[in-house]
């Protein structure tokens, strides 16, 4: 029950982490319907972001709440302008070409980041310094969360629950919503489209930067092509949760986290990666649009 | 239409005499390019032919491929004699996996696809059966030989890929003025209006994934005899984009569009090799740019001859 327990608290952290990723992937899908491949990418590199400002804050200021406080301010803004650039050069251009050629746009946007990673910071990976957040381990009932974790999980939890609100109970978040339902009527009611896919990107951007933020500080070690990885798992929960759909990506995070993490205890950490992909297989084998997703009759 | 064959038979011509003024290392690199287009209108089949988002194909490949390993490292079978299994076994592969999935949206397809890729290479990684080799794959593959002659060396290999393009180029001509291919042409423009029209939407989709299966996992035995190993790492999900943007940058459902975005995607970094750090940056970019000065590829397909009156632009 214990190596439970534990197993559970682990996989809720990288879930979240997970969640952060993928609601990235899953907001511009909404509105764009483009599997967004450059994400991943942007993740890794507000990882590299991050470390540069907390190494340059960390000789300014003592305090670390405030650096890390800081880190992640700056982090998500620079983050922020990075995924509006990427709008603007690689996908606006071809929002009205064949779907597929998007796609492997994104995928040149995705090699391009990839690679200006490796050339500005080099192919070696590099490691986030360990004592930013304090160690502390809490003991409760065998089970040990750390301050670290909790502060994953309280963090992840928030901004989801606000983006939740600003989707649901703001009028940015209606526009939003009726540019991912139809485009063209909702320009017809006088939405800003491209105002709105830009704050897609914003917010998309930003909740990763949170993420990629959260990969340095969790696993520390940093390398320039993690982005595939991570972003792969991330896009992946989305699918699971039902792409598209904002709290599917918050469960299908969760949910492939602490499949993860339970698989890596009980069987072997080198089959968790083919089963989490066997799980995604199964479910889009019998919930063909994911857990959450609507099931849409085809057009005719 | 003439024209169009005098063309084949010079480009025929050019790659019949370049294994003899090349170097050997660039004859290797040709033997690679001739494999990898096999791979990629294959692959086209699928993707461009059939509009079903495939992103594993890589699988395929490699299931033709590690099966001629498998059999003739483990069990001493000639490579000759395993070229049926490594047909057949990426064929039936192929129509089983995509037996539950043809009906899917676009992406969840092509996330599906991308699943059965990871598994693969995962497998294999983690030595299932205890015969793929884990992580390092399978080394010392026979020489093929056939009545006495062994297919040692480069240039004989170059001409076994040789024949595999021309085999593939083949089936592929013959499809495009087939009912079948014709089917799968009708099933992308449009599956319902398809279906309408009394076309077996499930089996021509299936008989697509089959199809190119088959194919790419013949080009798995060549590319098994070129190295003579094969690991993991060279089917992985990477792999697949590579083909997947090979179609996509070339042309879809175009011949000379694929062979084109080969020689793009995968012999123009190989040139620019001596640039390595930043040529997949610059890469990057141009893919970019390729898509939005043409999304439609570089050599785009035309279809029969539709009159212009016929066109709303």
């Amino acid at each position: 029950m214990d190596i439970f327990l534990q197993q559970l608290i682990n996989g809720l952290t990288i879930g979240s982490i997970y969640a952060l990723v993928a609601l990235g992937y899953t907001m511009v899908y909404g509105v764009l319907k483009l599997i967004n491949f450059a994400h991943g990418d942007l993740v890794a590199f507000s990882a590299y972001i991050g470390l540069v400002v907390m190494m340059q804050l960390s000789g300014a200021i003592s305090s670390s709440a405030v650096i890390i406080l800081l880190t992640f301010i700056v982090t998500m803004i620079i983050i922020a302008a990075a995924g509006v650039t990427l709008e603007r050069i690689a996908y606006r251009p071809l929002r009205s070409a064949p779907r597929l050629s998007a796609v492997v746009s994104a995928l040149g946007a995705s090699l391009v980041i990839e690679n200006g990673i490796m050339l500005i910071w080099g192919p070696r990976p590099k490691i986030f310094p360990a004592d930013i957040v304090p160690s502390i381990n809490w003991n409760i009932g065998g089970v040990y969360i750390g301050l670290l974790q909790l502060l994953v999980l309280v963090i992840s939890f928030t901004l989801m629950f606000i983006l939740y609100f600003f989707v649901n109970r703001t009028k940015l978040g209606t526009a939003m919503r009726a540019s991912a339902i139809d485009q063209d009527a909702a320009r017809l009611m006088g939405i800003n489209v491209n105002k709105i896919i830009m704050t897609t990107f914003i917010i998309g951007s930003a909740l990763g930067a949170v993420g990629g933020l959260f990969i340095g500080m969790y696993y520390r070690g940093i390398y320039f092509n993690m982005g595939w990885i991570y972003g792969l798992n991330a896009f992946v929960a989305a699918i699971i949760g039902g792409i598209g759909n904002i709290p599917g990506a918050m469960l299908g995070g969760l949910l492939l986290g602490v499949f993860n993490a339970l698989i890596s205890g009980y069987l072997s950490s080198s089959w968790a990666l083919a089963l989490t992909y066997v799980l995604l297989i199964v479910i889009m084998i019998f919930r063909p649009t994911g857990i959450l997703g609507e099931r849409v009759a085809e057009k005719v | 239409m003439n024209k169009k064959y005098l063309y084949y038979g010079l480009f025929f011509i050019v790659l019949i005499v370049l294994p003899f003024f090349l170097s050997s290392r660039w004859v290797s690199v040709a033997i690679t390019f001739l494999i990898y287009s096999t791979v990629a209108l294959s692959q086209d089949i699928v993707l461009g032919r059939a509009g079903m988002f495939n992103m594993g194909h890589a699988l395929f490949f490699g299931l033709g491929a590690y099966s001629t390993a498998v059999l003739n490292t483990v069990y001493g079978v000639p490579i000759l004699l395993t070229i049926p299994v490594a047909i057949i076994l990426p064929l039936v592969f192929g129509i089983l996996l995509a037996a539950p999935i043809v009906h899917l949206r676009g992406d969840y397809l092509l996330v599906t696809t991308i699943g059965f890729n990871i598994v693969f290479t995962q497998a294999l990684k983690n030595n299932i059966f205890g015969i793929t080799g884990g992580p390092n794959g399978i080394f010392g593959i026979d020489v093929p030989k056939i009545f006495g002659y062994s297919f040692s060396s480069q240039t004989s290999i170059y001409f076994m890929a040789f024949g595999l393009l021309l085999l593939t180029l083949f089936i592929i001509r013959n499809l495009e003025t087939s009912k079948a291919g014709r089917a799968l042409h009708y099933l992308n423009e449009d599956s319902l209006a398809s279906e309408c029209i009394g076309i077996n939407t499930r089996f021509y989709r299936l008989f697509a994934f089959g199809l190119s299966a088959a194919i790419a996992g013949l080009a798995g035995v060549v590319f098994a005899v070129q190295f003579s190993a094969v690991s993991p790492e060279a089917f992985n999900f990477l792999q697949s984009v590579l083909f997947f943007t090979i179609v996509l940058v070339g042309g879809p459902s175009s011949i000379e569009g694929v062979l084109l975005g080969t020689f793009f995607m995968f012999v123009l970094p190989e040139i620019f090799r001596q640039f390595a750090e930043a040529r997949y940056l610059i890469f990057g970019i141009a893919m970019i740019l390729i898509m939005i000065w043409r999304p439609k590829g570089i050599w785009p397909a035309k279809f029969g001859r539709i009159p212009k009156y016929m066109f709303k632009e």
